[in-house]
């Protein structure tokens, strides 16, 4: 056996002699175990939820009787965000951003949050998740367990032992570096089952490697600068302090120092304050059910050019489904502006956000592991977006059915009677202009690609912290 | 002929504090050399040079006629060091500990071999595989004075090595401690126990405030005559 090696052995056997190092260990086991379950089945369930109410949505929607189909324009329909594999270790935004939203005509609704699960989490305080044990409570533990692990060779005289039998400093920091290592080996168990079962229910196992190795490289990171401090420092007490302040510092002021510094840079508008905001020119752009209404008049008139018409009642098409074609577009083009701007304005804040990895590894770590699950921001920007393309398509096909399939004078006329009610509905085959929607995660490669700034600043971390311990070490004084 | 051990107008401070001021002796190839003096005198620090711990602030010392700095790691192979508190690993029994730092040494050592020295030092065996922290300061001694032993080095470096030890377990130390040397091994203790000093040594240094202020020595076979030492380390003690 190698000096290195022994020296991490006996380390070990201290910590399995100790009480206390055994009775954390056992606390962590349970909470990861007990999170992880619980998590998971979470997850699954919400998964399994929202693709049976996609499915049940689409045949609804297919299943409506023959209509005017303005009407299935307001009959709307569902999109759902299926959590992806990965979020059963990390749901990421998930309980912030809401997760299905109800797409229907001249509206960009906001998503909504899952009816039953929200109501638990109203206290104010954030759920347990595996992802915020690993990211929060394991680099405590690394604390406790590796403050004192040359410290304690110092104070209890046993390091001028060591030192005397012609042991370098640097070969007893890569001994205690080995334990803290095989440590953090055994911390990982848990996340690589999640990952491999995650590959099971159809995650790419680049995303999975590069989450469990982006949490490999934080958790080492961790570990470097508690056993840096544990070199450099020359008590027990002053570096379990010290460290205890910078975890302090990383997983919990930085976090919120980091939110307010890029809510205060970047004001961003939230959805209802846009809308409200978005009333006043919504309303220069005319009603589109009202095929009068004067601001359309030029389109009217280029209409009818078009068409060689001098009425509308000539037109060959519907006048009333141009109209409202036409104002679909225009207001869309409105919201998706404002939808734009939102989305980019909380993306520059989501990076100013990313930058303070930089002063925490705790930041990093989050936003790569958010990114790599498939449950960061963009992911759900993206959901917004293919949502809102979804529901643009679905009611333009039903303004263009509207314009074509039925003619101007029964549309006018559909009030008169039940008869001419009847007369005004289309067939209900032609409710399949719906498009199939299914969301999942982005490709691993590119969540790989958009995490790469995250993990390159933990492994600068780790690798300065690596170097630290390597300059003390090798000047290591009684 | 080079002396195994030798400090050179050694000087040295330690966390500012002047602690070895020009300090020169030579240690003889199986002799026994005691440091004597009070608390602060710089007895310890002066083993701590000799293993190269401390960076001497003027002169130099020696193992085997090398600069200790210029070759840390060979003056530490050939040398054993047993240090003030017996410093071992409470959490580990005795023959866990002597395998661990004889593991660390390049020297390990088989169960019998363990317990050749351990009965050396007069360890009990029902205590050999108890925990370190459930003995008392002589058993820890004599732990750590078998892991001396074992080492098998032609150097040993003793701080205070009957601290703790009951008379009886003293004296055989000091008779140990003479067997070696008779066997080559060349040893410097430091002490603030004048007759234990005088018991054992073949020469007494007198250190007080940094500086070596006088030196002892037994010609024909004699011991260094306590009285004299006692009379000398008190007189300067006082002044």
């Amino acid at each position: 056996m190698s000096t290195i090696s022994r020296i991490a052995r006996e380390e070990w056997r201290l910590w399995l002699r100790s009480k206390v190092v055994v009775a954390a260990a056992v606390i962590v086991t349970v909470l990861l175990a007990t999170t992880s379950i619980l998590t998971i089945n979470r997850v699954a369930e919400e998964q399994s939820q929202r693709l049976e109410q996609q499915v049940a949505a689409e045949k609804t929607f297919f299943a409506q009787p023959d209509r005017h189909p303005h009407r299935m324009v307001h009959y709307g329909h569902y999109a759902f965000r299926p959590p992806p594999p990965l979020a059963m270790f990390e749901p990421g935004v998930d309980a912030v951003t809401g997760q299905s939203i109800f797409l229907e005509g001249h509206r960009q609704n906001t998503a909504m949050f899952a009816d039953t699960k929200a109501a638990a989490d109203l206290g104010g305080f954030a759920a347990l998740t595996p992802a915020s044990l690993y990211q929060i409570l394991l680099p405590l533990l690394l604390i406790v367990l590796g403050h004192a692990l040359f410290l304690r060779e110092r104070e209890s005289g046993t390091l001028a032992v060591m030192l005397a039998q012609g042991q370098s400093g640097t070969k007893l920091a890569l001994g205690k570096a080995l334990a803290l290592l095989s440590v953090i080996a055994i911390f990982m168990i848990p996340l690589i089952a999640v990952a491999a079962y995650s590959m099971s229910l159809g995650e790419s196992g680049l995303a999975a490697l590069s989450l469990v190795s982006g949490y490999f490289v934080y958790l080492c990171a961790w570990g470097a600068i508690v056993l840096a401090a544990s070199v450099i420092l020359k008590q027990r007490s002053v570096s379990l302090g010290v460290l205890i302040f910078a975890w302090l510092f990383a997983a919990l002021i930085v976090p919120r120092l980091a939110i307010n510094a890029s809510s205060a840079a970047i004001d961003a508008p939230g959805k209802i304050e846009s809308d409200l905001v978005m009333l006043a020119e919504q309303r220069k752009l005319g009603d589109g059910h009202n095929a009068a209404d004067p601001a359309f008049q030029r389109l009217q008139a280029e209409v009818l050019e078009q068409y060689g018409a001098d009425t509308i009642e000539e037109l060959p098409i519907n006048w009333r489904g141009v109209v409202a074609s036409y104002s679909e577009a225009e207001l869309t083009k409105l919201l998706n502006g404002y939808a734009e701007n939102r989305m980019n304005l909380e993306a520059s804040q989501s990076r100013i956000f990313d930058l303070f990895g930089l002063a925490s590894p705790t930041i990093a770590i989050s936003s790569a592991s958010r990114t790599l699950a498939g449950t960061d921001l963009a992911t759900h920007h993206r959901f917004l977006r293919e949502s809102e393309t979804l529901r643009f398509n679905f009611v333009q096909s039903l303004n263009e059915i509207h314009a074509n399939e039925l003619d101007y004078e029964t549309d006018i006329n559909r009030n008169n009677d039940a008869a001419s009610s009847q007369r005004a509905q289309v067939n209900s085959e032609a409710w399949q202009v719906l498009d199939e929607f299914r969301f999942g995660p982005d490709p691993a490669n590119a969540r790989v690609s958009r995490a790469s700034l995250s993990l390159g600043v933990l492994v600068g971390w780790l690798l300065i912290a690596i170097g630290v311990i390597f300059m003390a070490a090798r000047r290591v004084r009684l | 002929m080079t002396s195994p051990l030798e400090a050179r107008s050694l000087s040295l401070n330690r966390e500012g504090n002047n602690v070895l001021d020009g300090v020169s002796f030579t240690v003889a190839e199986g002799e026994i050399f005691a440091l004597l003096g009070g608390n602060g005198a710089g007895k310890s620090t002066t083993l701590l040079a000799f293993l190269g711990f401390l960076e001497p602030l003027e002169g130099e010392v020696l193992v085997n006629g090398t600069s200790v700095h210029g070759d840390v790691a060979s003056a530490r192979s050939a040398i054993a060091y047993l240090p003030e508190a017996a410093a071992l690993y409470g959490h580990m029994t005795a023959y866990e500990n002597l395998d661990y730092f004889l593991h660390l040494a390049g020297k390990p050592a088989s169960r019998d071999g363990l317990d050749a020295a351990l009965d050396r030092v007069a360890l009990p065996e029902e205590a050999r595989s108890r925990r370190l922290q459930s003995y008392s300061k002589g058993m820890r001694q004599k732990t750590a004075i078998a892991l001396a032993l074992l080492r098998e080095t032609p150097i040993m470096l003793l701080d205070e090595p009957t601290s703790g030890l009951d008379p009886v377990a003293i004296d055989e130390f000091h008779d140990l401690v003479k067997t070696l040397a008779q066997g080559g091994q060349t040893i410097l203790m430091v002490t603030h126990d004048v007759y234990g000093a005088c018991q054992v040594a073949d020469r007494v240094g007198l250190l007080r405030h940094g500086q070596l202020v006088g030196s002892f020595s037994a010609g024909n076979g004699k011991r260094i005559d306590t009285e004299t030492v006692h009379a000398a380390f008190a007189e300067r003690e006082v002044a």
